[in-house]
């Protein structure tokens, strides 16, 4: 019983990290048919500027969250006013901004090196305290990040269904040529996207420093993880994926425990590929993008 | 201030390496300067990347070592100039383009890096193609395999430091010298391994478990985690099932390790906790804070807590920030300054492909006996690794000193425990321990 609890603390821990990782991603995509390479990358400015807000300027620490939260949007909003904008209307969009997020990343990553180091500094967004379910204890730092994921995580999903914006994102998903006749600016929306995919980067690059350390690469293993998991969710699936991302945490928990630490990732990934055999549009995947 | 008066007074406040200093100062006041350009030292160091933490004190180590020398006139009257390329904790293909890169477009005089990943054998090719000296602590036993099979090709390879085979009975030892001189009770004779994907920490741990039942140990768990590890839970969930009286983690990342004590401490088991080298870092006391006190670690190649040791983390520390690591800069600091008393006695640096000079300060390398903050640096004939004490020789001043330290305040080093005559404090029985 002790086990099966830890593994569920465990597993909902990873999975919230996962599930603010990817559903960033899903909504880019869903949105935009462009995979974010600098996905990650956001997440290791949004980290980096809560630090920075934390440590170095002294601010209080939930003022340092939403300042690390507002980093990852400007973030977001830059990399699309002085990149995507220009490359959305052109042929072979969906392959070469692949590349051209992937040489944004290389750079604000080496930016982050030049400017902090590469010294694990300690994030000081943390929750002290334990409380005991049993014999088992269990951090407040994974009930936070819980509470946080699934406030950030809802709050999108309400967002996309209940308001004339996520409206707006989910006609120009389906049809960007329908939205614009019916008045929707696409372009505004896109700029949208990145910003809200920006603020769930940067949320999930705090939680994950939380827990392990800041450097400037830090966001390259949540990004792999983030787009299995979209994969696996069927890419553009916003619910999707943050389904995908829970069972996947829970899954990989309990692989560790049971079979060892060392097979959790790699059975997820065989995982991966018996879900696409099965399903190659993805667990959730259809033919429209965006689904709440 | 003349030239001679103000080495003097550099030599009474260098912090470290006086004696190679001194010597070094001699060797320079006796040269005829006929060449006055650079020295090249090339670093392919892990400067980012999931060891980055090491990677940074190596550079300071030698860029520190570097200024030290410069102001005593370079070797022979040549300066030093550091080139550094970054093998981004990466595998063998990143680590021989950066060896390559230091040679083919830097020039490179020699190649002097702390450690590196991948196989721990890239570099002496790359180096071995040149003919060029290259000096590493990567603390592998890859090193000694391969220069012992093939001298003739890697004679120009040198691990300053012993290899990690002895990690495993030195802990051995030690943990069965606290029991029987009655410094630690045991509730049981269960081992934990925790070890990670890197073959460094698979070695110790395998060492370990090979020799656990000689010394009345069992292996009750044996677990290899992923590398980042972040998340402890399951693995913690193990111990917690079925506790063991020693958990030992060789996956040496100090990030990792320290989310690994904040997380045990949560709900500890009554066990003695040995981390292999991550510990001895200030970035695993920094992010682990009070989660730190108590804990044991072991390094082959750290910054002894006496006179010299003491003077080099003083001005080490001073360098640069409180922060800062000696015993990783220490490494190349004293590598630096090992290769800059080679170097002059052979007559100076050679440059790649230059066999003839390069072969003599090889042969000055392996005839030195070089004490350093980090102890006696010797090199064994055969293998061209230091010599270990105690485990190699039983004379202190012919080895380098395998030390175990316990953290006894988060905002220190840890206290060396030993072995004599290098202990300066006592072994305390870890406040999670009944």
């Amino acid at each position: 019983m002790q086990a099966v609890l830890q593994i569920l603390i465990t597993g909902l821990t990873l999975g919230a990290m996962y599930a603010l990782a990817s559903v960033g991603l899903a909504l880019t995509y869903g949105t935009m048919r462009m995979f974010n390479m600098a996905h990650g990358v956001f997440m290791t400015v949004g980290a980096y500027a809560t630090y920075m807000a934390a440590s170095l300027w002294g601010l209080p620490l939930p003022l340092a969250f939403l300042f690390g939260l507002a980093a990852g949007g400007l973030i977001g909003a830059v990399m699309h006013l002085l990149v995507i904008r220009f490359m959305l209307d052109t042929e072979g969009f969906e392959v070469n901004i692949i590349v051209a997020t992937a040489g944004v990343a290389i750079l604000l990553q080496d930016l982050l090196l030049k400017y902090y180091g590469a010294y694990p500094f300690r994030q000081p967004a943390q929750i002290e305290g334990v409380f005991r379910i049993g014999d088992i204890a269990v951090t407040y730092q994974s009930v936070g990040i819980l509470v946080m994921a699934a406030v950030l995580i809802g709050g999108i999903a309400w967002l996309l269904t209940h308001t004339r914006f996520g409206l707006a994102i989910r006609a120009t998903a389906m049809n960007r040529e329908a939205a614009l006749l019916m008045g929707v600016e696409a372009g505004r929306t896109y700029l949208q996207v990145l910003i809200i995919a920006g603020v769930l980067a940067a949320a999930a690059g705090i939680l994950i420093s939380s827990l392990a350390t800041l450097s400037p690469d830090m966001g390259a293993n949540p990004l792999l993880r983030a787009f299995v998991i979209c994969v696996v969710a069927g890419l553009g699936s916003v619910t999707g994926a943050g389904i995908a991302a829970l069972a996947l945490g829970l899954c990989e928990a309990a692989i560790q425990y049971y079979l060892g630490v060392r097979y959790g990732f790699p059975i997820m990934l065989l995982l991966v590929i018996v879900v696409l055999i099965w399903k190659p549009a993805g667990l959730f995947g259809q033919q429209e993008v965006v689904r709440s | 201030m003349t030239n001679a008066s103000s080495r003097r007074a550099f030599l009474a406040k260098a912090g470290a390496g006086a004696g190679s200093l001194a010597f070094l100062a001699g060797l320079n006041r006796s040269a005829e300067a006929q060449d006055s350009s650079p020295v090249i030292v090339g670093g392919p160091l892990p400067l980012t990347g999931a060891v980055a933490a090491d990677g940074v004190e190596f550079k300071r180590g030698l860029e520190m070592a570097a200024e030290e020398i410069n102001a005593l006139g370079g070797i022979l009257g040549r300066p030093i100039q550091l080139a550094f390329e970054d093998t981004e904790s990466k595998g063998d293909d990143v680590i021989i383009s950066a060896g390559q890169r230091l040679i083919d477009k830097h020039n490179a005089n020699v190649l002097i890096s702390g450690y590196n990943l991948g196989s721990q054998t890239a570099l002496q090719g790359v180096a071995s193609a040149a003919s060029l000296i290259y000096l590493h602590a990567d603390t592998a036993r890859a090193h000694t395999d391969l220069v012992a099979k093939e001298p003739d090709k890697y004679w120009s390879c040198f691990m300053y430091c012993p290899s990690e085979l002895y990690y495993g009975f030195a802990y051995l030892d030690f943990v069965k010298h606290l029991e029987t001189s009655g410094q630690l009770k045991l509730p049981n004779k269960k081992l934990a391994l925790i070890t990670g994907p890197i073959t460094y920490s698979i070695n110790i741990a395998k060492s370990i478990e090979a020799k656990a039942a000689d010394y009345g140990y069992e292996v009750s768990l044996y677990e290899t985690v992923q590398a980042p590890t972040s998340e402890w839970g399951p693995t913690l969930a193990k111990l917690r099932e079925n506790p063991p009286g020693l958990i030992v983690v060789t996956h040496f990342f100090p990030q990792d390790q320290a989310q690994f004590m904040i997380q045990f401490l949560t709900n500890p088991t009554d066990s003695l906790v040995y981390l292999q080298y991550g510990a001895s870092l200030a970035a695993f006391r920094d992010i682990a804070g009070d989660a730190s006190q108590g804990v044991l670690y072991a390094t082959n190649i750290g910054v002894l807590q006496d006179e010299i040791g003491l003077a080099f983390t003083k001005s080490y520390i001073a360098r640069n920030d409180q922060k800062a690591s000696p015993n990783g800069g220490g490494q190349t600091y004293s590598a630096l300054h090992l290769y800059a008393v080679a170097a002059a006695l052979a007559g100076g640096p050679g440059t790649p492909y230059e066999e003839e000079q390069n072969r003599k300060i090889a042969a000055r390398l392996k005839a030195m006996t070089f004490r350093c903050p980090m102890g006696v640096i010797r090199f064994d004939q055969q293998t061209q690794a230091a010599l270990s004490y105690p485990v190699q020789t039983k004379d202190p001043s012919l080895g380098m000193a395998h030390i175990f330290s316990q953290i006894k305040n988060k905002a220190e080093n840890g206290h060396i425990i030993s072995p004599s005559p290098y202990d300066i404090a006592k072994f305390e029985k870890p406040a999670w321990m009944k």
